[in-house]
């Protein structure tokens, strides 16, 4: 199954903006992020299909994972 | 009253003669006047919002010259507060307007009286908590506000009109925890980013003022300006699921002080204690790399049961002492609106 990933600022340094990714089954959005090295902690705003998820929601063939870090500065 | 000076405004099709009437009758709220807030406050004021209040708890700096666009050398020669210069320069700008400063520290005690009556309130604080308690007293009273931040070269930006589009909580269901949002002090910022996120909240108030809701959609809009890209991302299917903690079952945690941080100034110490809130769980080490590549900060320590450094600020310069559960004294002030300001700047929050 294929998944899309959308990473946002910060947390596209060093990795990527947009990406498809193929897993081999339905996993948590939580093993993404470790396939990803993404640290939990860095991940602020999760939204699978445009919809607020937790990290323990599993994801299906087709998905868009859009990963957001806090941008807190003013 | 004249609509004159906003000529070029009234001839844009979308505000017109009765937009900028609209927008002379209003009332912005700028919650925290640095980069954001003096970005915002200077477009709406330029354009006529007939009440501005500018709320901020800080002192200009050499510092904040680079990115802060209504402070000149001469506020920090003065040591001014960044509320009473910003409505000084903007008094320069237009004297048409009404515009008051208030120095004050953003507070669940302060904040429903602090955005009492504004027609929008655009977000210029430096920390999640403050945005959180704003998103609390905005949504309680129905009063839509504008999201942003920025910090290296990214920016992101969202309007809440309450019952209308995702909040701020249908969104990010907690503060992140201290020690894990990067700071403008520790990951540093690119001048210009502020200015593009700041006219952009400001556009959206000005949507508001104007009286053209229709204008606004419930996009997540996020800015690299270094890469030069910029991404929309459509909410408008966020809130359907999301048992939203504020908006939809209108418990305002934040404003009922529940899930705020304490700050408390230590007695003849002159020294401030901050308690986050519960569940923080910081790494010293990591946190300790960042704030050693922080400009003016100097002597720093860390063992596994704190993180110790100087910092500037007070009167002679502040002692900050960071525990692992987030937990902070802050020595060298007895102001707690001195030591939220470190805190939020170092720690981050």
């Amino acid at each position: 199954m294929q998944v899309e990933v959308r990473l946002f600022a910060a947390l596209r340094e060093g990795r990527f903006g947009t990406q498809r990714l193929e897993l081999a089954v339905p996993c948590p959005v939580r093993d993404l992020l470790q396939l990803l090295s993404i640290c939990e902690g860095e991940v602020f705003l999760c939204l699978v299909n445009g919809q607020h998820s937790k990290l323990d929601r599993k994801l299906a063939d087709g998905d868009v994972v859009s990963l957001f870090p806090a941008v807190g500065g003013g | 009253m004249s609509l004159e000076r906003y000529n070029r405004q009234v001839l844009f099709s979308a505000i017109g003669e009765a937009g900028q009437q609209r927008i002379c009758r209003a009332t912005a709220v700028v919650a925290g006047c640095g980069a954001l807030g003096t970005a915002s406050a200077n477009a709406l004021a330029r354009a006529g919002v007939g009440h501005l209040r500018i709320v901020d708890r800080d002192f200009v700096e050499e510092s904040n010259l680079q990115r802060q666009v209504l402070f000149d050398e001469h506020d920090c020669r003065e040591n001014l507060p960044k509320a009473i210069a910003a409505e000084r320069n903007l008094r320069a700008i237009n004297s048409a307007i009404a515009i008051t400063g208030i120095v004050t520290d953003i507070n669940p005690a302060n904040a429903e009286e602090l955005v009492k009556g504004a027609d929008v309130v655009v977000d210029g604080t430096d920390n999640f908590e403050t945005r959180f308690l704003l998103n609390d007293a905005c949504v309680k009273h129905g009063i839509p506000w504008v999201y942003g931040g920025a910090v290296g070269s990214t920016g992101l930006m969202m309007t809440i009109i309450p019952g209308q589009t995702p909040c701020l909580r249908c969104l990010f269901e907690t503060a992140p925890p201290p020690g894990m949002t990067p700071t403008c002090e520790t990951a540093g910022i690119l001048g210009a980013l502020p200015g593009v996120v700041g006219n952009w909240q400001a556009a959206e108030a000005l949507k508001i003022c104007a009286g053209r809701r229709d204008a606004i959609s419930a996009k997540l809009l996020s800015v690299d300006l270094w890469s030069g890209e910029v991404q929309q991302l459509n909410l408008a299917r966020a809130r359907e699921n999301a048992a939203c903690p504020c908006c939809k079952r209108r418990n305002f945690e934040f404003l009922e002080g529940q899930s705020a941080s304490t700050t408390t100034a230590l007695c003849g110490r002159n020294a401030v204690q901050i308690n986050p809130r519960t569940g923080a769980t910081l790494d010293l080490q990591q946190l300790a790399g960042r704030v050693r590549a922080t400009a003016g900060i100097s002597g720093v320590t860390v063992n596994r049961f704190l993180l110790k450094f100087s910092a500037p600020g007070g009167d002679s310069g502040l002692e900050v002492t960071v525990f692992p559960d987030g937990r902070a004294i802050i020595k060298g002030t007895s102001k707690v609106a001195d030591a939220r300001t470190a805190y939020a700047k170092y720690v981050g929050a």
